[in-house]
């Protein structure tokens, strides 16, 4: 069986290599798996990253399904995936440092240029509507307001799934901002059911208030209004991320960082693809557009990746050497 | 070779997810409201269960094992399956599962035994409802559950409504199934009698079907159990939380734990139902053998 797996893989690899003018070479004849992520920027990223390195450096390439944490432990503790396009260390961050350090990861450099966010929001009509509502410390007056279903006589705050670090951030803030006896936390239970919960206020026009991040196409699709929260402190922020945290303080969210992760392997073995990923960087507003496309098209992260690359040519050919965009070009057609 | 592409289906996939919209936007109070007394049952049921004392559900639970078997070895072993989940401190989240299941299975009892009642006696409504039955026991539940949460708002409404829906399809086939294996002899004994549709239906058919029912019952109650962790990715808290919790953070004892928690309680109600049932068909059994 695995001899078979051998000589399929060595066809396929001389097939490919007869087939395609390498443009420049991968380094590496290791499958370089890519983590494609549920939400939709980093899938996008992914098929992006997919198509450059195999039509464009000859690589073999996998994608494998992923989230952050799960993914960032495998990557540390394996190897693998070897590559994560989009990757939130803040989300887990204590496995992402200790990964540094032990030389299992590297930091290939942040994913998103500029104009990243995460926070407490409200929709923007219930802040017109409310004037008085515009930080954290005034949501125990508004409790009513956001009344829970479950639990009438309090507020419901629509927390992170289980499991992301914005679930330990958004309980350690209840304690710091004394929300504990106004409302209720509630976990949506998954990203799909967070962003059902947010659509569903949104569509009927009705009072959330609930934890985001951008850029998203959520940010994009509907008007939010971030509440104000006390200034930046780093210690107290650190605190605020440890489940075992013994007296969270007030404090804003970090601005979050989103990072090309990869193995450490990758940049070891296949120094071209490193160079490679190292100059990948995209704006705010390009993620954006890229979102946009893909949610006016119904169009899923390999129709967006594939429009990205026939329509943006002028950002990704700044990112390879002028062969390899020509090899990528003519893959398209 | 790729399938060839006749139509371009982005706009019919644009006018179903408009016209969601739409639903939500102009018809999501009426469904909130209709959905009403399913939140209200569950609310009480589960309200009632933490508010009553531990021991006393421990002790409900042991009887009821005790009441269906009469004898000591289901029991005990009822008795250290809820005692495993109070040690591990998973008292609270297995309650709320508990109450979960529990109006999952009422309610699919109050949708199926009727409705499999009805197709017992129309072979035109069997064959209609047979295939939506497929569909409803097939059809990812991801698929349904998230405009689901769109409509009844996130947590347990939802949550209740997807088990119901993955829930009801064995009871309602096995209803169904068991009033048409009632012997036609004891049938005919009712119609020379002078037993009316009616009567014959409730006094023979239903009574000889009660074994069967009951088996359906017990995979109702097995089938929402399994859905235990879905619905806990839609907000519905309890057992299945802690394991997307313990997926989610890479504990993998947290997860491993309320999964043995899981199938603790499904210990415990599958053998609570299946003796029941048991019960049922030996005293149906016997009954026949009088006669």
């Amino acid at each position: 069986m695995k001899l078979y797996l051998k000589l399929a893989v060595a066809i396929l690899a001389a097939a490919a290599l007869a087939g395609t003018a390498q443009a420049a070479e991968c380094g590496t004849d290791r499958n370089i798996d890519i983590a494609e992520m549920g939400w939709p920027s980093a899938a996008a990223l992914a098929r992006i990253h997919a198509t450059i390195l195999e039509q464009g450096y000859g690589c073999t390439v996998e994608l494998v399904p992923g989230d952050t944490v799960p993914t960032l432990a495998a990557m540390v503790s394996k190897g693998a995936p070897a590559l994560a396009p989009e990757l939130w260390p803040n989300a887990s961050k204590q496995a992402w440092e200790k990964g540094l350090v032990e030389g299992a990861v590297v930091d290939l450099g942040p994913a998103i240029a500029e104009g990243l966010v995460q926070g407490w929001y409200i929709p923007t009509y219930v802040a017109e509507a409310n004037p008085e509502l515009r930080s954290v410390e005034d949501l125990p007056r508004f409790a009513e307001l956001f009344a829970d279903p479950d639990d009438p006589g309090k507020g419901r705050f629509v927390s992170c799934p289980p499991g992301w670090a914005c679930e330990i951030m958004d309980a350690n803030f209840f304690k710091a901002y004394g929300l504990d006896r106004t409302f209720n936390l509630f976990s949506p239970g998954s990203a799909g059911a967070l962003d059902a919960t947010i659509a569903q206020a949104f569509l009927r026009k009705e009072p959330i208030v609930f934890y985001y991040w951008g850029p998203t196409a959520m940010m994009g699709r509907f008007d939010m209004t971030r509440l104000e929260m006390a200034p930046f402190d780093e210690e107290k922020f650190a605190c605020i991320g440890d489940p075992a945290c013994p007296n969270p303080e007030k404090t804003d969210f970090v601005v979050p960082d989103a990072v090309k992760a990869a193995a450490s392997w990758l940049p070891q073995e296949a120094p071209a693809v490193a160079e490679y990923l190292g100059k990948v960087s995209l704006t705010n507003a390009e993620i954006g557009r890229m979102l946009v496309w893909g949610e006016e098209n119904k169009a899923d992260a390999e129709a967006v990746a594939d429009n990205f690359l026939r329509t943006e040519a002028a950002i990704w050919t700044k990112w390879v050497p002028a062969e390899v965009a020509e090899a990528i070009k003519a893959s398209l057609n | 070779m790729m399938f060839p592409e006749f139509f371009d289906t982005t706009p019919l996939r644009r006018a179903i997810d408009s016209g969601l919209d739409w639903v939500i936007a102009n018809w999501g109070a009426g469904f909130e409201a209709a959905a009403w007394p399913l939140q209200w049952t569950l609310n009480t049921i589960e309200r009632g269960l933490l508010a009553t004392p531990w021991w006393v559900v421990i002790g409900v639970l042991v009887g009821l094992a005790f009441a269906a078997t009469r004898k000591i070895g289901l029991p005990l072993v009822v008795l250290v399956a809820l005692l495993f989940l109070g040690f591990l401190d998973l008292w609270e989240d297995s309650i709320k599962t508990m109450a979960l299941m529990l109006t999952a299975t009422l309610g699919a009892i109050g949708i199926s035994v009727p409705l499999g009642v009805v197709m017992s006696g129309s072979p035109a409504f069997r064959r209609v409802v047979t295939p939506v039955l497929d569909l409803m026991q097939t059809l990812p539940s991801f698929v349904y559950l998230i405009p689901a949460v769109m409509i009844f708002g996130p947590g347990k409404v939802p949550a209740v409504l997807a088990t119901i829906v993955y829930a009801a399809p064995p009871l309602m086939r096995l209803t169904d199934l068991g009033i048409r294996l009632v012997d036609p002899d004891v049938l005919e004994a009712g119609w020379s009698f002078g037993m009316t549709r009616t009567q014959r239906l409730i006094k023979i058919q239903v009574p000889l079907a009660l074994p069967t029912i009951f088996a359906g019952i017990n995979q109702t109650t097995m089938m929402s159990l399994s859905m235990v962790v879905i619905a806990s990715m839609i907000g519905a808290g309890g057992l299945g939380y802690q394991v997307l919790q313990g997926i989610g953070r890479l504990e993998v004892s947290r997860g491993l734990l309320a999964g043995l928690g899981i199938v603790a309680l499904a210990i415990v109600f599958d053998r609570i139902t299946q003796a029941f049932g048991r019960r049922l068909q030996k005293r149906i059994g016997v009954a026949e053998a009088r006669h």
